[in-house]
């Protein structure tokens, strides 16, 4: 089996030392696009939905029975649809990366349209207050990302563990860069 | 023991394959038509225009996708949002256009080459294209020349095995009397006419 596939590296080898230059500019452009469509994917995301993260994953169990860790969120972020008492968004707080997935409890809105809001993970005790930066009592519009309208589960589980286990990651993708870059067409 | 004095003259090269990946025979097969196709005529001259048509469209719609991703990393995203907009779609346009190219315009040639009879202006291009469906033997060669008064083309359909041993190394000699066979056909013919 060993041998078998040592020589199968072989021949892709093979094939890959006879390319000429546009062949191997060509290889390195077929990948680039791979990548590439990938990102304008994600970039028509953000223009289609208004929301700089428009998948995200459920990283903690505090929004249980709702959702749970690893389900995949599908967020919008239209500045027509106000958020509403009971709404589940995503908010990140200054300072922190992550995304935060808790409901709406309380809201203030002012006459000029500025908003303030509170929120609460469905299976904590507290409020998020103690999630919030030092000194911070509300969330405004600018740290949400986006208000959940649907959601695939366990799908997300993926990225946890890549995460988790970064080098599992690279390794993954290191070898699909290699088998891309050496398989013609 | 013939074989071992063809690995040591040709030892550059001895093309040898995985006989049962049908891409990378076809390939292979390819690479040979087009050595024999121009080795042993000088006055044919490669010309690289489909390739580099091709080539161009990639290189712009990567470029198109760095940019986006600078222009957003640089003005986070609400700020972005019209430019990011464009890029999208002109990387999906460039895309499809890419692939109109690619399915209409270049469809299979692997080869274009120009000939310029020595003393006159009139020039006759030769384009080589191949096909060979999925899990198919059947390797289609066509051969088509095209000059002032029109053009024409030939098709040899043949079992891939007919140019491969059963070690999987593409016999030049028979892939050479194939092409040969197409060309000379193709030059007699428009010469009479």
């Amino acid at each position: 089996m060993g041998i078998a596939s040592i020589l199968q590296v072989d021949e892709m080898l093979g094939d890959f030392n006879r390319m000429n230059k546009r062949q191997s500019l060509y290889q390195v452009l077929s990948f680039a696009m791979i990548v590439s469509s990938a990102l304008m994917i994600w970039k028509g995301l953000m223009v289609v939905t208004g929301s700089e993260s428009p998948i995200v994953v459920v990283l903690s169990g505090s929004m249980e029975p709702a959702f749970h860790r690893g389900d995949l969120l599908f967020l919008t972020n239209y500045k027509e649809e106000p958020v509403r008492v009971g709404e589940i968004v995503v908010f990140k707080v200054e300072g922190r990366d992550i995304p935060i997935v808790h409901r709406v409890i309380k809201l203030h809105e002012k006459e000029d349209g500025t908003v303030k809001f509170l929120t609460k993970g469905d299976n904590n005790n507290v409020d998020d207050r103690g999630l919030y930066a030092p000194g911070q009592l509300w969330l405004t519009k600018k740290d949400i990302v986006g208000r959940a309208r649907g959601f695939l589960p366990y799908v997300g589980i993926i990225t946890i563990f890549m995460n988790e286990y970064p080098k599992v990651k690279w390794a993954i993708l290191s070898i699909l860069a290699i088998f891309v870059l050496l398989h013609r067409e | 023991m013939a074989k071992k004095d063809d690995k040591t003259q040709a030892a550059d090269e001895l093309v040898k394959v995985n006989k049962w990946d049908g891409s990378a025979v076809k390939h292979a097969l390819d690479d040979a038509v087009k050595t024999c196709l121009l080795g042993d005529r000088p006055q044919l001259k490669e010309q690289f225009g489909l390739v580099n048509t091709r080539l161009v469209l990639c290189a712009l719609a990567v470029g198109v996708a760095i940019m986006a991703h600078a222009w957003d990393f640089t003005h986070p995203f609400p700020q972005s949002k019209p430019v990011l907009l464009f890029s999208v779609l002109a990387y999906f346009a460039l895309m499809g256009v890419l692939t109109l190219h690619t399915t209409f315009r270049e469809k299979g040639t692997f080869v274009v080459a120009v000939q310029k009879d020595a003393g006159t202006k009139a020039s006759r291009t030769w384009e080589a294209s191949s096909d060979m469906k999925k899990y198919d033997d059947k390797y289609m060669l066509t051969l088509g020349v095209r000059d002032g008064r029109g053009q024409r083309e030939q098709t040899s359909i043949k079992s891939c095995a007919a140019f491969i041993d059963a070690n999987g190394i593409i016999l030049d000699n028979l892939v050479a009397n194939e092409v040969n066979r197409l060309y000379n056909s193709l030059a007699a013919e428009k010469k009479d006419k």
